[in-house]
């Protein structure tokens, strides 16, 4: 069991070892060792995920909580930590110059923060590991030396280190009334934070750890940065930190904060997300700038969900963030060579009919046509709002079903524009060999879902179960603190 | 020897590769056509009304999903298939290789042709509403396929189409899953079961959101704007195939949705105002406007493509009108009226484009006189038109016959006349289509145009042939068209093989067909018995006020055709839906820009601190409250 530690030692422990190969007879060492650290951990975690059997916690080092760093391992927290691996190989960025290491390096400590946030029980820690990803995250924007990036990543860092600090606040208040960071020790005492004093709590939480789920209103970065940075980078960043973010507001608000304003005001900035992301991602010219605010609604579906009460809720909200994931992050890919303004792209389906009809099927996934898994996942967030059955959640309805809609004005005009016969001179940018490769893979695994669809739902809901089970978190998680006494 | 559903899917499931491989060259165009005619023989063999069941069915996410074809699927999908069919055979001669060489992908077109069938297929064949979601979106997108394909003004077209679309679609979505709320089941039955518990408000929500959805691939108003340019501007055999039967799956889903599982009855429980507006009436009176209104635009066009788009919408509007009225006649009178309008709209988009073969242009200002050189192109115009105008003894007479009944019957007056103002545009419009087309002088430009090739009038000329058999002997339709009422619920019609023979009102076409043809004989014998005296002159020869003009005169008078009348008239278009259209495409820009302006501004770092005020206030308020 304790080998799961490894899941996030070992990304750590490679990210600062690779500069050490940079140059030299072991430079070919260098290279293998970012993709055989991440293999090994993602052989390490789909071991557990195949072998599950109940959540369990794993006190590091033998230090019990309180005084020690607790994991708690269930479905849900090593599902997306399995994505962090699988996906980060995906995305791996090649060794092109004399940055490449340092982008190896920073994507390496990215990969083992972010799994560490999927797995940690402590708001601490927490924190910890969040704080370290922003880090790795502001190097990899502001790493291809471009004005344009540096200007990025300051922006980045403006609001990430503002909202950290409100988030501390959050910490600080949880602290302050309850004198537990542990997330265990925290779900019994609901009832302490079960005031407007939690509320501030919660919602200061939800504004620190929502800088990086491209929460609105903390989301100003997500254009720019997107725009930027290098699209594997953006891919990273929009499909994949973002949902880790997204898990822990999710975790928070499961265990600490069960009340219905919470669940409100998640609902309330899920809404102004898709209808603010879809509105400006209908007005933008720009490739990359699109696809991040359409990022930005797409999380605010995700929020829409995860507010949803119960199992139902739960379920939904991973059936679309997992469906962001792997659309959105395959789309930035291809967005590579076709980044820039949209209209450079006419007749780029006669140089790349593959890329074009990959952007295409990815596309229609993320407008629900069934049957893509996109469908389904927006089948179970509008079925759980349409359960819900409040005004608000039918606003909420409304905004995922309009914002479709908006959605599909503006990726019709891309898809248009890439099969429009070319305009001559420039010639339309044609896909590189390794970003097809990536986005195919991506492509393989949206259809292979969309005929797994039903045993898919199946695990998720499986997941759900135990996700929504907060007693037995706080049993297996309090029991491992009586085993170190 | 009975069919399997089973095994027409997976035809038309295998027919798409094949449509690929085969499209390119002429022999294998004519492969696919008979292909078509498999399928029709496949579901043929089906029968109406056995409610044959798919053995393929799925458990997807605690729904059991599956196909099942009734008798009002069946009707639908015998006319498609065939529609296809006919579509097929058009373009495969000489249509298909000259504009190939133009540099139309004749693999997509096939392609497309093949996908809509299907998806149609899934659709009609629905075995309970998620089925039925995942064949009208399948649906939807198909018909994308067929309108992106001429390229130009055509991709505007579409566009606007798949933004209406998705608009009716995310309705449907929203009122699917409203109904899994409140029946907790997507099956058929559960769902019918369970409609009459729900209550006012929940149900006014899902029948709006299923009817209004549904209506906008009817393209009935509000949703009107976007049908005529998208289908008109396809390509010769998508045109024909979409005009004839693509709009009429969103009749098949509101009959299905809101006539056979809300039920007509739940409709009059929903008023507006006490008893005198009910749902029921408000929707009468939409396929009244809509039948209408478009049928006025239709008669303003100067593209014959747009006109026929314009009537396409407008017949929809009868076919609503009477599904609505909901009786044995009314309703039958819909559902044939929606086979009728197949055949000869199929028939005139077929004419016209064959005069786009051959002269280039569907403009009716630059056309006329055509008769003496596309003969058998005019003899399909001129049945296409009669039965547009619903006039004996063509099949849209049947229909229009039917429905009017039952609007008198029903005690619906208003109606009645609304729907003979939009009878009179009708035929006027149709006029100055066969008029501005194949009458009048010949361009000089025209002088050589040849017929159109055997491969192009063939198929219209066999619909002419089903136009004229089925307007003679409707009940050889009705005979389904009862079937599909029955499928739904209804009363079915009493029919004959000649028309109908009920109490609620007689008609035998047999007779009428004689007593005209009767009166055309008579007039004849007349004629020739005083002498038939007549005049050959040269097509090219003229009249015009009081005077003979000769061959060496031009004088062209189809240009700007109904002048005096559109003189009158002219100010009654306001355009005020484009005017909406655009009013809200361009406010909702605006809120768009000022969206974007939210992201792009300089320092978005003061939105963390704005934020957490507001939520602290929120918080407050909490407290407070």
């Amino acid at each position: 069991m304790t080998d799961l530690t490894l899941a996030v030692a070992l990304p750590l422990l490679a990210a600062f070892v690779r500069p050490l190969f940079n140059a030299g007879a072991l430079r070919w060492l260098g290279q293998l060792i970012g993709p055989v650290v991440l293999a090994l951990v993602t052989v390490i975690l789909f071991a557990h995920w195949s072998t599950f059997s109940e959540p369990f916690a794993i006190a590091l080092g033998g230090f019990a909580p309180p005084l020690g760093i607790a994991f708690y391992v269930d479905r849900m927290a090593l599902l997306f930590a399995l994505a962090v691996p699988l996906v980060t190989l995906l995305l791996w960025p090649g060794d092109d110059g004399a940055d490449g290491a340092r982008r190896q390096s920073l994507t390496l400590l990215l990969a083992a923060s972010l799994t560490g946030l999927a797995l940690s029980g402590d708001l601490f820690n927490l924190y910890v590991f969040y704080e370290l990803a922003a880090v790795a995250s502001y190097g990899l924007v502001a790493g291809n030396g471009s004005s344009a990036g540096y200007v990025a990543a300051f922006r980045y860092l403006m609001i990430s280190a503002l909202g950290s600090v409100v988030g501390l606040l959050g910490i600080g208040l949880v602290y302050f009334k309850t004198g537990t960071l542990n997330l265990a020790e925290l779900a019994t005492l609901g009832n302490e934070l079960a005031d407007p004093q939690g509320l501030a709590a919660f919602a200061m939480l939800a504004i620190g750890f929502g800088v990086k789920a491209e929460m609105f209103p903390v989301n100003g970065w997500v254009p720019e940065v997107y725009g930027a940075a290098s699209r594997r980078v953006a891919a990273l960043l929009a499909g994949l930190a973002s949902k880790l973010a997204v898990l822990v507001i999710v975790r928070i608000l499961l265990l600490m904060f069960p009340s219905d304003e919470a669940r409100q005001l998640l609902l309330v900035l899920g809404i102004l997300g898709v209808v603010s992301g879809e509105l400006a991602a209908y007005q933008a010219r720009d490739m990359a700038r699109m696809l991040g605010w359409s990022s930005i609604g797409q999380l605010g579906i995700v929020f829409i969900a995860f507010s949803l009460p119960g199992e139902a809720g739960l379920v939904a909200g991973v059936a679309a963030a997992l469906h962001h994931l792997v659309v959105k992050s395959a789309l930035f890919v291809l967005a590579g060579p076709w980044g820039g303004a949209i209209d450079r792209l006419r007749g780029a389906a006669t140089v790349s009919a593959l890329g074009a009809g990959l952007f295409v099927l990815f596309a229609l996934s993320l407008l629900g046509l069934p049957p893509l898994p996109g469908f389904w996942s927006k089948f179970l967030v509008i079925g759980g709002l349409a359960d819900a059955g409040t005004a608000l959640h039918y606003l909420g309805m409304a905004a995922v079903l309009t914002g479709t809609v908006i959605e599909g004005a503006y990726l019709l005009r891309v898809i248009t524009t890439l099969y429009a016969p070319p305009a001559g001179s420039p010639a339309p940018p044609r896909q590189r060999g390794s970003d097809l490769l990536t986005a195919g893979l991506f492509g393989i695994a949206l259809l292979a879902a969309a005929v797994m669809i039903d045993p898919l739902w199946q695990t998720l809901d499986a997941l759900a179960v135990s996700g929504v089970d907060t007693a037995a978190y706080q049993q297996t998680v309090l029991a491992a603190q009586e085993a170190h006494p | 020897m009975t069919g399997s559903l089973d095994f027409l899917l997976l035809l038309s499931v295998v027919g798409v590769p094949l449509a690929a491989l085969l499209a390119p060259s002429v022999v294998g165009r004519w492969l696919l056509v008979l292909l078509y005619v498999v399928q029709l023989v496949e579901l043929a063999l089906l029968g109406s009304g056995d409610g044959a069941r798919s053995a393929v069915s799925f458990s997807l996410l605690g729904h059991s999903v599956g196909w099942q074809l009734d008798a009002l699927g069946w009707f639908f999908a015998m006319i498609t298939v065939a529609a296809a069919g006919f579509s097929a055979a058009y373009a495969a001669g000489e249509w298909g290789t000259l504009n190939a060489r133009a540099g139309l992908s004749l693999r997509w077109l096939y392609v497309g042709l093949q996908v809509n069938v299907f998806a149609m297929l899934v659709l009609l064949a629905a075995g309970d509403m998620v089925a039925l979601f995942i064949g009208w979106e399948l649906t939807s997108w198909a018909g994308l396929l067929l309108m992106l394909l001429a390229g130009g003004e055509a991709i505007a077209a579409a566009r606007r189409y798949i933004v209406y679309a998705i608009a009716g679609g995310m309705m449907v979505l929203g009122g699917l899953l409203m109904t899994l709320a409140a029946a907790g089941s997507l099956q058929f039955d559960a769902v019918a079961a369970a409609i009459p518990t729900v209550g006012t408000s929940a149900l006014w929500a899902i029948t709006l959101l299923f009817v209004l959805g549904f209506s906008v691939k009817m393209a009935t108003m509000p949703f009107h704007l976007w049908q005529a340019p998208a289908y008109a501007f396809s390509p010769a055999p998508a045109s024909a195939f979409l005009g004839a039967i693509s709009a009429r799956m969103g009749l098949f889903a509101i009959a299905l949705v809101a006539i056979k599982l809300i039920g007509i009855v739940q409709l009059d429980r929903l008023y507006l105002y006490f008893d005198a507006l009910n749902l029921r009436n408000l929707l009468a009176w939409v396929a009244v406007f809509t039948a209408i209104l478009p049928t006025f635009v239709a008669m303003k066009q100067n593209d014959a493509r747009l006109l026929l788009g314009w009537h396409g919408v407008g017949q929809g509007g009868y076919m609503l009108l009477g599904l609505v009225m909901a009786d044995s006649l009314g309703s039958a009178g819909g559902l044939l009226h929606v086979f009728n309008h197949a055949t000869y709209q199929a028939i005139l988009l077929m004419a016209v484009f064959a005069v786009i073969h051959r002269t280039g242009t569907a403009d009716l200002n630059r056309l006329g006189g055509l008769v003496a050189r596309m003969p058998l192109s005019f003899l399909a115009m001129l049945i296409g038109i009669i039965g547009l105008a619903g006039l004996p003894p063509m099949n849209g007479f049947v229909s229009k016959w039917m429905i009017y009944r039952a609007l008198i019957l029903e005690g619906q007056p208003l109606l009645f006349v609304a729907t003979v103002i939009s009878t009179l545009g009708t035929v006027l419009s149709v006029y100055k289509l066969l008029h501005n087309t194949f009458l009048g002088q010949l361009r000089l430009e025209h002088e050589t145009v040849k017929e159109a090739p055997w491969s192009m009038t063939i198929p219209m000329l066999v619909l002419c042939v089903v136009v004229f058999v089925t307007g003679v002997a409707p009940g050889l339709v009705l005979e389904y068209v009862a079937a599909a009422q029955q499928a739904l619920g209804l009363a079915p019609v009493a029919f004959i093989l000649g028309g109908i023979d009920s109490p609620a009102g007689t008609l035998d076409m047999i007779w009428v067909t004689a007593i005209l043809l009767a009166g055309f004989g008579i007039g004849a014998v007349l004629f020739y018995l005083m002498g038939g005296r007549s005049r050959r002159v040269h097509q090219l020869d003229n009249y015009a006020g009081g005077h003979f003009l000769t061959a060496d005169v031009r004088y062209q008078y189809s240009d700007n055709f109904y002048a005096g009348l559109m003189h009158r008239i002219r100010p009654w278009y306001r355009g005020s839906f484009a005017w909406a259209e655009e009013a809200l495409v361009s406010t909702f820009g605006a809120i768009a820009t000022a969206a974007r302006g939210f992201f792009e501004q300089a320092n978005p770092a003061h939105w963390v601190l704005v934020g957490t005020t507001l939520i602290t206030t929120w918080v407050m308020w909490h407290a407070l409250v």
